[in-house]
């Protein structure tokens, strides 16, 4: 439960995303960073039915994270988010008529997990119904809850094996007042994760990227 | 008379006459004096006539005191004529006067009648005599009856307490089935299915999770004959226990040296007397508290069997029968066992095991309940959440997880890690250990007289851990060799010992390992000693070292060797002491001394026989004293010149 940052890294020019991703293991590894098992993060989507008018249909993602493997978390549209039992997939089903899942929406994050020292390091290939679309990089320090803090550090670490590819501070954290923000760390890396998928959604295919 | 002028004398007579008041000049204003009639009137108030009325007949002199009456009667008469206008205070004399001659008038009439003895007639009264005699018979006979009716009174009493006695003991015998069933309803949790009364003998309300359904039925017993004399240990109502609840058990957990053949292991019996029935208890509470008993052992043994034949260490557990078999160290074996006993089995089973010395380890079973007891706290959480019935059993303590977003790492905090029987296990092993360090310093202690070994045990433990420092100390020099202090921390599987000095050395369960570190800092022990001695006597530490590399090799630690030199020089002691080859004591002598030293061709001058010169060995078994260093203290002091 530390400091939380994901990123895009972008495809290596000519490689494969498959590559690229074992181009990261590569470095992680060099850089003595050990395997701890592997993680996923999902997201699916689902639109209210009960469309007032004009106004577009308000979107509701539920996502789940290894981290937390008991819980499913759910965020609402620029709203409010929840945090519930992973019965919050059944029930979804039961309010089928007001929200409708997005089929073809569904966008998964799967890949190994590296612990070096007090760094977790989460390298995952980003596929939208079953095609690989990008890379996502989720680093996290878990030493420190607050991100102004720790950011040169890990901005600084990031470098060590993302090359001049480092994201800038997450809208997540600068958007917030300064403080700790560890009750909320799921949350904020949730939204930083939907924000990487929505990303990834609008983007092209990638010429290149094969099924995996 | 004749030149004195005369002296007058004025005489006042003293005052007569009450003062009623004096006035602001003096003048003092007098009562005026009663007249006579006022006198008399006054006086005549003062007397009570209904005085003397009574004792007139009996007066003898009676005649007079009328004939006086007469005479104040007329002068009565007088002053009533006087004092016409107030006649007021002569009017209750008038009264009685008149009253009195009313009565003098009737009793002169009376007389006269009587003196005809027409009409009256005066009888001597016979009834004195009687009213003397009759109380002595009437007395008796009323003292007779009254005493009687009182005796009856009183045992018509008693009758009644008897009675009402005998009531209540029979109502005691035959209590009220309901209120019987309302004692029970109390203490025990029951329920009505049917016509029948179920109650729960479970610990399931307590968070257990064991299968077996603990239930009881509750009996009206009617079996009892009215009219024979009801037993004292009467009860109206009955409780039905499930039979493999009846009996009494308890689990027993003992360690013991490996046996050779695990086929002969099977069934452990051994019986304990039956629980004492506390006063005041029923008889189903009894049954009821022993019923629960046998199942609190049973599932813990069932949970320690299931874990067992689940966890997967590189020695398997072996469960036979009712007996669960762990081998903590090798060679030795952890046993725990079921031992339960129905009321007629017990006289098959008793006889054989008599023999057998009781090795069971009574901490070790209050442990066991205890974690079972812990492990049923853990199922019943505090902050538990609803929970659908439609959704799938998650673990009670697991519900807040995900509303809370717990991470792995706190989930597996939750879940239970280490099961009862690794618990127990380790627990076990502790125990062991601890026991064996004390058997093994008390036998360096018993077997080692020089120098001497204590321990002290800390009573303070946690389950897993205990310490004691270990002191070792020359008799009679306590006071200057405390070079050795260890403190002991018996572990799990290890032993740590921390030094004085702060070095800490980790000791394997092996005995041994404990045996010969002892056996080594015993043997530093003693120089340490000397150089401590030295230090007191004077002398001089020339050299010092706990591990000398030279000489023959300890197959124990390390020999250890020091040299002193007395104050003035002259002669040096050597000592080396190693925990196995013991030690050995070297003298050095001056030169001078030396008679079969060669003469040096080099060594010319005088002044060198002062150097030392050779060392001999000291015959250290012929030496007096009763310990190494009471020898050594000898020694030195023969070896320091006098002053």
């Amino acid at each position: 439960m530390g400091v939380t940052c994901v990123c895009q890294v972008p495809v290596v020019e000519g490689k494969s995303v498959q590559q690229t991703v074992e181009q990261l293991h590569k470095r992680l590894e060099q850089l003595g960073a050990v395997k701890q098992g592997s993680f996923f993060v999902d997201c699916e989507t689902y639109h209210a039915t009960t469309n007032t008018g004009a106004q577009p249909s308000k979107l509701l993602y539920v996502m789940h994270n290894s981290e937390t493997p008991l819980s499913c978390l759910v965020l609402f549209d620029g709203g409010p988010t929840l945090a519930a039992d992973a019965n919050f997939d059944v029930l979804m089903v039961k309010l089928k008529s007001h929200f409708q899942n997005a089929k073809g929406h569904k966008v998964e994050s799967r890949g190994a997990r590296y612990r070096y020292a007090d760094f977790l390091i989460k390298v995952g290939t980003v596929t939208m119904s079953s095609s690989a679309r990008g890379i996502s990089v989720e680093v996290e320090y878990s030493a420190c809850v607050v991100p102004g803090d720790c950011w040169n550090l890990m901005k600084e670490f990031m470098q060590s094996f993302l090359g001049p590819s480092v994201p800038d501070l997450p809208s997540v954290f600068s958007s917030k007042a300064e403080g700790l923000f560890a009750p909320a760390d799921c949350m904020d890396t949730m939204n930083q994760y939907l924000e990487l998928f929505s990303k990834i959604r609008k983007q092209q295919v990638l010429p290149g990227s094969g099924v995996r | 008379m004749s030149g004195v002028p005369a002296v007058r004398v004025s005489i006042e007579s003293s005052c007569e006459r009450q003062v009623q008041e004096v006035s602001l000049d003096g003048v003092e204003t007098y009562v005026p004096p009663l007249s006579m009639s006022q006198n008399l009137a006054k006086l005549a108030q003062r007397i009570d006539f209904g005085q003397g009325s009574d004792s007139d007949e009996e007066d003898p002199n009676g005649q007079s005191r009328v004939s006086d009456w007469s005479k104040q009667d007329l002068e009565g008469e007088e002053g009533l004529v006087k004092f016409q206008p107030c006649s007021w205070p002569w009017d209750s004399v008038r009264n009685h006067l008149r009253s009195a001659l009313t009565e003098m008038c009737v009793l002169h009439d009376m007389l006269s009648v009587i003196k005809e003895k027409k009409y009256m007639a005066l009888d001597p009264v016979s009834q004195d005599p009687i009213v003397v005699r009759t109380p002595q018979v009437f007395q008796l006979i009323s003292k007779k009856k009254s005493l009687a009716t009182a005796a009856q009174l009183l045992l018509r009493g008693a009758e009644k307490l008897n009675k009402s006695v005998a009531e209540s003991q029979e109502q005691w015998r035959q209590r009220d089935f309901n209120a019987e069933l309302l004692h029970l309803r109390s203490q025990w949790k029951l329920r009505k299915v049917g016509d029948k009364i179920l109650g729960d003998l479970s610990y399931r309300s307590a968070g257990s999770l064991f299968t077996h359904h603990g239930t009881f039925e509750v009996i009206k017993n009617t079996d009892i004959d009215l009219d024979k004399k009801i037993p004292d240990d009467y009860c109206p109502l009955n409780v039905q226990i499930p039979s493999d609840l009846e009996g009494s058990a308890y689990i027993k957990v003992s360690i013991q040296k490996q046996s050779a053949d695990i086929g002969d292991l099977g069934t452990v019996s051994l019986f304990r007397k039956p629980l004492k029935a506390k006063p005041g208890s029923q008889a189903w509470h009894l049954k009821l508290e022993a019923a629960q008993n046998v199942l609190l052992c049973k599932e813990i043994f069932t949970q320690l069997s299931r874990e067992a034949v689940q966890i997967k260490s590189h020695i398997p557990h072996i469960v036979v029968k009712n007996q669960i078999i762990s081998q903590p160290f090798p060679g030795l074996q952890l046993s725990i066992s079921l031992c339960h006993s129905t009321m007629d089995k017990k006289n098959q089973r008793a006889s054989p095991d008599k023999t057998k010395p009781d090795d069971h380890l009574y901490v070790l079973e209050h442990n066991l309940h205890q974690l079972i007891r812990e492990f049923h706290k853990q199922t019943v959480s505090s902050s538990v959440m609803p929970h659908p019935a439609s959704a799938p059993f998650v673990p009670k303590r697991l519900r807040v997880a995900g509303p809370m977003a717990y991470d792995k790492s706190e989930i597996s905090s939750l879940q239970q890690s280490e099961g009862l029987l690794e618990k127990i296990v380790k627990q076990a092993k502790h125990i062991f250990l601890r026991s064996r360090t004390a058997r093994t310093i008390d036998s360096l202690a018993s077997r080692i007289e020089d120098p001497q070994i204590q321990a002290h045990w800390s009573n303070i433990n946690d389950v897993y851990e205990s310490s004691v420092k270990v002191l070792i100390t020359s008799q009679g020099y306590e006071q200057i060799c405390k070079s050795i202090q260890l403190q002991l921390n018996i572990g799990v599987e290890q032993i740590r010992v921390v030094h004085r000095d702060g070095r800490v050395i980790t000791l394997s369960h092996q005995e041994q390992e404990l045996q010969d570190f002892l056996l080594s800092q015993m043997s530093q022990h003693q120089v340490h000693a000397v150089q401590q001695l030295a230090k007191v006597m004077g002398w001089h530490v020339l050299s010092f070292s706990n591990h000398v590399g030279l000489g023959a090799i300890e197959s124990i630690g390390n020999a250890s060797a020091i040299t002193v030199a007395s104050p003035n020089g002259a002669y040096a002691i050597s000592v080396r002491n190693g925990p196995e080859s013991g030690f050995k004591v070297l003298v050095q002598f001056p030169r001078c001394q030396a008679k079969d030293l060669l003469k040096s061709d080099v060594l010319q001058d005088g002044k060198w026989n002062y150097l030392r010169g050779p060392y001999k060995e000291v015959h250290w078994s012929k030496m007096e004293g009763r310990n190494f260093v009471y020898k050594m203290e000898l020694l030195m002091a023969a070896l320091t010149p006098y002053p």
